[in-house]
């Protein structure tokens, strides 16, 4: 029987865009369904309201929302909507998703986070396992993805430095805030190696994108120039050049309808309209977020596969991963600089590229010896006024400050220090406490049940995330920064998420292979963070793109 | 953003179970985008003059900085109670809270509030905020405020840009045209999906 199209991706952002690029160039015919709308680089302005005050990019949580479940101190697993507890879980719904609105740290995880488990043994409570591939295999796609998404940066030779195929990277850094040379002296100082930090983002032009503006609003906002590399800007605009790509914004699929035999046989989404619609394709790749590809596949129930597609050993949305650490602030106050210092630092639009790997893996006797570690980053508070002038709109005594009280802190927090603030960034261990299931008490708009996430931690991510604050807090106090203070908790944050479709040898303990393809089903491929066991102590993006374009090629060699 | 003290739900539970009644919203007015044509402040009525006065107490003129007329807020919120995604039950809300305030005025000093002098709206206003719902008002009177203060002038306050000057705050561009503003960002991409296929 012949199929509407070789390729259906559900999905556009970081996992979705290689594959949709990679088989587009050659020749294959590829359907996108993104369930966001399709804004270009014209639709992005640098709009507080729209990007952080309202619900712009991301849906109305009246429409579809998540139920998120909580310990109590007591012990209690207790869950609420989040409609009535206003915590929106959702990241970028639009086309090229999330990938839009990051901040763009690229980091490639390390040679020894392919195997957990074998370099630094079990813990108790944490699912940890190695994964079925080495860094060896992925490699060569960190470095394509370094080409094709554009990343900038500067190898900085230091002892956890991971191996690479090429000397250095295509762009040179991009530009940087005055307050590095403090940052660079006060780690030599303390003997700490300061590494620039290679960023999703153009310092030169390259394939029809222009290089950054440096406007100093970069997270959280849609990129103008095309300079940062957005799964839309990067791949899916030159994807649909080739005429072989056809993406559907404002479809979202609810199901994926499989046969006797346990193949996917069709997409079943709402359009525009709402109007239910489906498609047919030869292969099926599902990278809709971490959260929404396990609630997808568990929503997928068919004759094979009476509980989800790829759920038949009770593996689907099981070790769920964010991202552990948490994050720190130091303020400089322009009183105690002269004029040319200051005037320096108030600087609005270079990155402070700086970040420390020096315990990426440490020795400690409180950790019982070799010890898997994390990153730390160092980046200017966020410019958005509205959300700065909204940290004194309550007093002290949780009273809401007005009149001239709040005009005096609003001045205060506005004009007198430049706040520096570093991020640690450790592994989420996967646990049984931190999953995704379906709820069906609470639907969306359009009658299905939406995502139930477990939100469970292990208190070793908080052992870990203090210790590399600690460290991170030496640097500021070595800078001179006042008012130094930092939190690490178990919150987890909505935007760093991965795991729930763990790929390994065995189908008993994992959804998908080796090859990102869902064990028991011939036709579909998981190629958004879902895929992670374990998470490597770095944000996810340049490993989701690297690992997409790693299943692209699987796939092209099969279509 | 801070964590409310209450909760969507309960909130509106709470106003369903104290309120006399829901006030009568008239039919939603012309929103005034960028420029301000037509002085916002002029020939006022209730709830905005109430609205207005309540304003400018929590946000008042100064010798060196604006205060919420200079920056337009009431124009902002009025703009931000017509988009077309506003919460019905929020904007109902901040009506509602008008009636409340000068019912608690004229209790307590015999005046509506416009008519209260500086300490006596120090007064009422610290009173309302000691309930819960009383809070909420408040809270979102402040929020919408704050919003005033700092989004782009586009959306009616930030007047001449007062606010990013006063602060010393530097904003990114490009900024939003009256097309580009949030509320008409979904409308666009929703109306005319961009659908290319196969050449």
């Amino acid at each position: 029987m012949s199929k509407d199209y070789d390729v259906c991706v559900v999905g556009s952002g970081a996992g979705a865009g290689p594959v949709i690029s990679e088989l587009s160039k050659q020749g294959k015919s590829v359907l996108v369904l993104e369930k966001g709308p399709w804004l270009t680089e014209e639709d992005y302005t640098k709009d507080e309201m729209a990007c952080c005050r309202r619900s712009t990019y991301t849906p109305d949580l009246e429409d579809e929302q998540h139920v998120l479940e909580e310990e109590t101190s007591n012990g209690k697993w207790v869950s609420e909507p989040t409609l009535e507890s206003g915590w929106d879980f959702w990241n970028g719904n639009v086309v090229g998703g999330a990938s839009n609105f990051m901040s763009g740290y690229f980091y490639r995880i390390k040679p020894k986070d392919f195997r957990l488990l074998s370099e630094f043994g079990p813990i108790k409570g944490a699912n940890i396992v190695d994964w079925p591939i080495s860094y060896e295999d992925m490699e060569p796609y960190f470095t394509k993805a370094e080409t094709e998404i554009g990343i900038s940066g500067k190898i900085t030779p230091h002892k956890h430095q991971e191996p690479r195929s090429t000397k250095d990277f295509p762009f040179p850094p991009t530009s940087e805030h005055p307050i590095v040379t403090k940052i660079d002296k006060a780690c030599n100082e303390l003997n700490i190696t300061s590494l620039a930090t290679p960023r999703a983002i153009l310092s030169k032009p390259s394939n029809g994108r222009n290089s950054c503006e440096y406007s100093g609003y970069c997270g959280s906002y849609g990129c103008h120039s095309g300079a940062k590399g957005s799964s839309r800007a990067a791949l899916l605009d030159a994807a649909v050049l080739t005429g072989n790509c056809e993406i559907r914004a404002n479809s979202k699929v609810y199901k994926l309808k499989s046969n006797s035999k346990g193949q996917v046989i069709e997409a079943l989404y709402y359009d525009t309209n709402n109007k239910p619609q489906s498609v047919s394709a030869k292969i099926f790749v599902v990278a809709c977020h971490a959260i929404e590809t396990s609630r997808l596949l568990l929503a997928s129930n068919g004759p094979k596969h009476p509980h989800g597609l790829g759920n038949n050993y009770s593996q689907l949305g099981k070790n769920l991963l964010f991202s552990a650490g948490g994050s720190g602030t130091g303020e400089f106050h322009y009183s105690e600089m002269d004029k040319l210092t200051a005037n320096a630092m108030k600087t609005r639009g270079p990155f402070v590229n700086r970040g420390v790997q020096d315990w990426y893996y440490f020795n400690d006797k409180e950790f019982g010896g070799h010890t898997k570690g994390g990153v730390i980053d160092f980046l200017l508070r966020h410019p958005n006024p509205i959300s700065k002038a909204m940290s004194v709109k309550w007093d002290d005594n949780d009273n809401l400050n007005w009149g001239k009280n709040l005009k005096r802190d609003l001045k205060t927090v506005f004009t007198e220090s430049q706040d520096l603030r570093f991020e640690v960034f450790n592994d989420w261990l996967p646990t049984d406490n931190c999953f995704v299931s379906l709820d069906s008490n609470t639907r969306d708009k359009w009658g299905s049940a939406v995502a139930k996430v477990r939100l469970g931690y292990h208190e070793h991510d908080l052992k870990v995330g203090k210790f590399l604050s600690e460290k991170a807090e030496n640097v500021m106090r070595q800078m001179g920064a006042k008012n130094i203070r930092s939190s690490v908790s178990g919150s987890p944050p909505a935007n760093l998420v991965a795991g729930g479709c763990r790929f390994g040898n065995d189908i008993k303990t994992s959804v998908l292979d080796a090859d990102c393809k869902v064990h028991d089903v011939e036709n579909l491929y998981v190629t958004d963070g879902s895929f992670m066991p374990t998470g490597g102590s770095v944000p996810y993006t340049w490993t989701i793109y690297a690992n997409s374009f790693r299943v692209a090629d699987i796939i092209k060699k099969r279509v | 953003m801070n964590t409310p003290l209450i909760n969507r739900r309960q909130f509106i539970q709470i106003i369903a179970l104290s309120s006399a009644g829901w006030p009568v919203l008239g039919k939603a007015e012309k929103l005034i985008l960028g420029q301000d044509t037509n002085n916002a402040y002029k020939n006022l009525s209730d709830p905005w003059l109430s609205i207005a006065e309540v304003q400018e107490h929590l946000f008042p003129a100064d010798d060196d900085s604006p205060g919420a007329k200079d920056i337009n807020a009431l124009l902002f919120l009025r703009n931000m109670l017509d988009t077309p995604d506003i919460d019905s039950e929020e904007k109902a809300f901040i009506i509602q809270g008008v009636d409340w305030l000068n019912d608690l005025s004229v209790k307590n000093h015999k005046v509506s509030f416009i008519n209260l002098d500086s300490d006596k709206k120090e007064i009422v206003l610290r009173q309302i905020e000691s309930s819960r719902a009383g809070s909420r008002w408040l809270s979102l009177m402040m929020g919408y405020l704050i919003e005033s203060l700092l989004s782009d002038p586009v959306y009616g306050g930030n007047k001449d840009a007062k606010g990013w000057s006063w602060l010393e705050h530097i904003p990114g561009f490009p900024t939003p045209t009256t097309e580009q503003v949030y509320f008409k960002l979904g409308q666009k991409s929703s109306a005319n999906t961009r659908r290319r296929t196969k050449a």
